[in-house]
């Protein structure tokens, strides 16, 4: 989410919901910045994070 | 590392989503592992003053994975994008949010759901919502035309999730929000799953 341009991107919290041992349902939220010009400093935020937690993300290809 | 799909498995996986979800349109009893329907509603503790006027049938038609309108209001006279809609119901609720002076469009890549949706709509009686074919990836929208996009258990089975995202943020005004409700990994698939093209539709 951050790398698109949202800012205060967070995950909520599970759902309690799953579809499999290996997965459950979670709810995220995000706001486009009011201001446009704070895209590119978010972006930048983004890649920034993405390079810190190489982590298994959220809806990896092959999720269910 | 995971490997991308070849164009064939693209297609597999698209055909057989939406082949599972016109099965889910026509009885989503049983489909999946978490609770549905009205069931599902009440675990989710979606707005009862809402749901409760939802006819039953609308209400079975509830496959969502969470609750998206927890995540914070939307206001009367807003425009809300319903991405995945299936059958209706969260469009339907958002539609009860944003009253006669906003509006809800719902899309989805189902044709059956679709169909479902309006039978749903029209059980309803609801003027100010609207459904139409159309794929997360390629919103068929201006930019900024919604204050808020709401999804519920969709990007998880879109193929490119970052341009699923990145056209939910073009849709939005600026200072529009994001809710949405997801299936996620939360542990690693075990060694005869992993990889698996059919872990995307089962």
């Amino acid at each position: 989410m951050l790398k698109v341009g949202f800012h205060r991107a967070s995950f909520d919290r599970y759902t309690g919901f799953k579809s499999a041992p290996e997965t459950e349902g979670a709810l995220f939220y995000g706001e486009k910045p009011a201001d446009p010009k704070l895209k590119e400093t978010i972006e930048a935020q983004g890649e920034i994070l993405t390079e810190i937690k190489p982590g298994a993300s959220a809806c990896d290809p092959g999720s269910t | 590392m995971q490997q991308p799909l070849t164009d064939r498995e693209i297609h597999l996986v698209r055909e057989k989503i939406q082949g599972k979800y016109a099965q889910v349109a026509a009885a989503p009893a049983g489909c999946f592992r978490y609770p549905t329907g009205a069931e599902g509603l009440r675990l989710q503790q979606y707005p009862q003053e809402i749901i409760q006027g939802f006819p039953q049938t609308v209400m079975d038609s509830f496959c969502g994975v969470g609750n998206p309108f927890s995540l914070g209001p939307i206001y009367p006279g807003e425009a809300v994008l319903d991405i995945g809609c299936g059958a209706g119901v969260d469009s339907f609720v958002a539609a009860r949010l944003v009253g006669p002076k906003g509006r809800v469009t719902g899309i989805d890549v189902t044709d059956e759901m679709l169909v479902k949706a309006r039978a749903n709509l029209a059980l309803l009686g609801l003027a100010n919502v609207s459904f139409q074919a159309g794929e997360a990836e390629s919103l068929p929208f201006p930019d900024h035309e919604f204050d808020v996009v709401i999804s519920n258990g969709v990007i998880n089975l879109t193929l490119n999730k970052e341009k699923a995202l990145g056209e939910a943020y073009r849709v939005l005004k600026p200072g529009g929000r994001l809710m949405i409700a997801d299936m996620v990994l939360v542990q690693g698939l075990p060694p005869d799953r992993a990889g698996q093209i059919a872990n995307w539709y089962q």
